[in-house]
């Protein structure tokens, strides 16, 4: 019994922590999520596809959230050189992470 | 012109045009899923001390230099310019040039979005009276801040006069790294190996480690550090081992 309690609490804890390795796939809805702009969709998963590859190289993803909306692109820049991303992946990057934001996930 | 001379020139020409960091490793007896941007380039120098007390006491300490590099968003490239160690015993002492070896690893999947993050490893390493052949398989699962590893690797060496003695490894390692901060992270490695002299298992050697890991990152750098003490009581094996990996983006 005791060992199905520790089990149970370490698949407890993996969920809780899955729960906040929130990257949502892209959807119709984020493209249009932030008034008076439009995002092209294949920005989105473009940035989504760089930021769970390129990112995770050097630390794991932090919660979308956890930042303020004006802060993710100086974030972003700040490590752009040491993941060798170029501009427009940059860009995509943060199109992503403001989508996610303004959708509400 | 020399081998050498021609790797120094290739690497001398080329390092200036390359742009940045391979990424951070968490572990340093694992491997982790995802590979290196392409067009970074990253040297890593690894060192790491065993330690075996009496009987059969021995102090070693291995170099290795790396040169990593991205070729595709999947598909990482590099070349350990030279594995060397410096040995002590109660018969002698002194320093060993090894072998020098090519790395190939290909992601399939990956940590984050995936239910598992996969890759395969290849690698080949050829020194002096030495051949040897490493395959891995290399999972991973982030879940938030925390890393969880897992390796199965196969080797087969071919070594001495002749290339006549063989011996092949199964291992296994488990890690756990959990990032504390975006710059820090503090885990545990486990290795669990299984060594077979002649291709054969008559010997039964097992052998197990565990220890904890530390990782710092900064700019485009890092560090990470395992400390590995032998929970079994296999002879002629380290009782200790302490790994530091440091990596610099070029």
């Amino acid at each position: 019994m005791k060992k199905v309690s520790i089990f149970l609490g370490l698949a407890c804890l993996l969920v809780s922590c899955e729960s906040t390795n929130y990257v949502p796939a892209v959807t119709s809805q984020m493209a249009t999520a932030r008034k008076g702009q439009q995002v092209d969709l294949a920005m989105l998963r473009e940035g989504r596809r760089l930021l769970v590859h390129r990112c995770i190289e050097c630390h794991t993803l932090p919660l979308l959230w956890r930042y303020r909306t004006e802060d993710w692109p100086g974030i972003v820049d700040s490590m752009s050189h040491r993941s060798s991303l170029k501009p427009a992946e940059r860009e995509a990057i943060v199109a992503y992470i403001l989508a996610v934001r303004f959708a509400g996930h | 012109m020399k081998p050498t001379l021609r790797i120094v020139i290739f690497v001398g020409a080329f390092l200036p045009v390359l742009p940045s960091f391979g990424g951070a490793r968490h572990f340093t007896f694992l491997y982790e899923a995802n590979t290196s941007a392409p067009g970074s380039l990253e040297l890593e120098n690894w060192v790491t001390w065993r330690h075996a007390a009496e009987p059969g006491r021995f102090d070693q300490v291995d170099f290795r230099h790396e040169l990593e590099y991205g070729i595709t968003d999947k598909f990482q490239a590099s070349i350990y310019l030279a594995d060397w160690f410096y040995r002590s015993d109660p018969e002698h002492s002194g320093f060993t040039y090894s072998d020098t070896a090519i790395e190939l690893i290909c992601n399939l999947t990956n940590p984050v979005v995936d239910p598992v993050g996969l890759s395969i490893y290849g690698e080949l390493r050829a020194g002096n009276r030495l051949i040897e052949l490493e395959s891995k398989v290399i999972s991973q699962k982030n879940f938030g801040p925390l890393i969880l590893a897992y390796n199965a690797t196969l080797e087969s060496v071919w070594e001495g006069s002749g290339l006549a003695e063989r011996e092949g490894e199964f291992s296994q390692a488990l890690g756990a790294s959990y990032e504390i901060s975006p710059r820090v992270s503090a885990g545990i490695e486990l290795l669990h190996e299984f060594v077979f002299p002649e291709w054969r298992d008559r010997a039964k050697i097992r052998n197990f480690f565990v220890g904890p890991n530390v990782s710092y990152r900064h700019r485009n750098w890092f560090v990470t550090i395992t400390a590995l003490a032998q929970a079994t009581d296999t002879q002629d094996e380290p009782d200790f081992q302490l790994r530091t990996i440091f990596g610099i983006g070029l």
